[in-house]
């Protein structure tokens, strides 16, 4: 039970500060939205494939939540709030999934926001035609993102090119969540019948779980230094 | 001092080491300490002082040796253990986009503290940081921030007070209010301090314990009553071999 409200307290204070801050959600979605305006320049008078559009969109979001991950640890870090963390009596893994947590909160929001942009600027409503399975899939997607980023982010923070290294760690890593997210989405859009959903939907599921393992079992040694 | 002539010992270390990769940064260090004492570790930069305090509030694990606090071994309960242990270092811990009245209640809630709110105001009246309770913890200077710091440390009433070169950045005036602190804690009886300090004259007038450390190795350590302070100064610039330039 302590466990669960000390992850709580964690979110809260993480949410709190964001608010006041704006650093985390301002970058985020202002990336995104930039981003979109380009590819709507780019695709200006042209026929847009389906299938790429998902494709750009998960882009999009992957680089905007690298953008958010890359911050979740530096603040504790640059104020030696992390050693503060580590000093209460709660499990190491408790600042892992508090951290997980907050930062897949701030991925859907940017990710809630951006879906409509996205029908608003490619004209594109098939989106929204399945609006609770693609809650899933960009819930099970961002988790994926979330777990493996917020691990990785706690390894590079010790590192002088930690804004550089984190990207390169995670992308290979997060390539089967990225597969999986796109079939899930083309699916839902396009209805693709060459695509097994149920495969993909369970395939997500079992990376995530292993990723958020993972995370659980070595978190303690990754702060450790 | 508080140290009571029966009392049992708090803190027992055995035969810590650490190394990081091949370097040593603490060889066998052996140390006791009773319910009371204050134990300032002395020692030039890179000597493993801080290392030590790392491993004691267990935000490092020692490469092998043990601990014991309170007849609990550090390795096997380490959630107990920082039940009891509350550190100030040059590093205060606090979130800058907080007040300081919601770093206290953070702080508080994972320690799972009960009437928090009771016990922040309490802590903040006593380090004289009443009247800046709602303001947001990065304006505060240098000297603000040690005192939050050690509101913070104290949140759970630690019996073991951990102090890593606090005086680090203080100029006259917060050391002065530090001191007044530091010595009203020590005048409660019911914390056992270790610091780590520069400062050889204020570290002998606080201690009642003293211990240099150099290369990993603690070389001396004595009683305070046992020895001048210039004899102990004499003995540390011996032992550091005047490497060290303050």
């Amino acid at each position: 039970m302590k466990f669960f409200k000390s992850i709580i307290i964690l979110i809260k204070k993480d949410v709190k500060t964001e608010l006041r801050t704006k650093e985390i959600f301002t970058s985020m979605f202002l990336f995104v939205f930039l981003t979109l305006i380009i590819f709507n320049f780019a695709f200006i008078g042209k026929e847009i494939n389906q299938n790429l559009m998902v494709g750009i969109a998960w882009a999009i979001f992957l680089f905007a939540s690298v953008l958010g991950l890359s911050r979740s640890f530096i603040h504790e870090k640059d104020t030696g709030c992390l050693e503060g963390l580590m000093i209460t009596p709660t499990d190491r893994s408790v600042i892992y999934f508090g951290k997980a947590i907050g930062n897949l909160f701030f991925i859907l929001i940017v990710e809630a926001i951006s879906i409509p942009m996205f029908s608003l600027f490619f004209s594109e409503e098939s989106f929204l035609r399945s609006p609770l399975q693609l809650f899933g899939v960009l819930f099970l997607g961002s988790l994926g993102i979330s777990s493996v980023g917020t691990l990785l982010s706690a390894i590079t923070i010790n590192t002088k090119a930690r804004e550089l290294l984190l990207p390169i760690l995670l992308f290979p890593v997060i390539i089967p969540v990225l597969i999986s997210v796109v079939k899930l989405t083309i699916y839902l859009v396009t209805a693709d019948p060459f695509i097994n959903p149920n495969f993909w939907m369970n395939f997500l599921i079992v990376y995530d779980i292993i990723f958020l393992l993972i995370a659980f079992l070595t978190f303690e040694y990754v702060i450790e230094e | 001092m508080g140290k009571k002539p029966s009392s049992p010992p708090i803190i027992i270390i055995r035969n810590l080491n650490k190394e990081f990769g091949k370097k040593k940064a603490l060889i066998k260090i052996n140390l006791t300490l009773k319910e009371g004492d204050f134990l300032t570790i002395f020692g030039p930069n890179g000597a493993g002082k801080t290392t030590l305090i790392r491993i004691i509030s267990t935000i490092i694990s020692p490469t092998s040796g043990e601990i014991e606090i309170n007849n609990k071994k550090l390795s096997q309960d380490p959630l107990e253990i920082r039940q009891q242990i509350g550190l100030v270092s040059h590093n205060p811990f606090l979130y800058g986009d907080l007040t300081a009245y919601e770093n206290l209640l953070f702080y508080g809630e994972m320690f799972n503290l009960k009437r928090v709110k009771e016990r922040a105001d309490q802590l903040l009246k006593k380090v004289g940081l009443s009247h800046r309770k709602f303001d947001l913890v990065r304006t505060f200077s240098r000297g603000m921030l040690q005192r939050l710091s050690i509101a913070r440390a104290l949140l759970h009433n630690p019996s073991i007070l951990l102090l890593d070169e606090p005086y680090t950045g203080l100029d006259p005036l917060a050391t002065q209010i530090f001191d007044e602190i530091i010595n009203s804690l020590k005048k409660e009886r019911c914390h056992t301090f270790i610091m780590t300090s520069h400062d050889l004259e204020k570290g002998f007038l606080f201690s009642n314990r003293l211990a240099i450390l150099v290369d990993g190795n603690l070389v001396f350590e004595t009683d305070q009553k046992k020895i001048s302070p210039e004899n102990f100064k004499k003995i540390y610039w011996e032992k550091v071999k005047g490497d060290e330039i303050f």
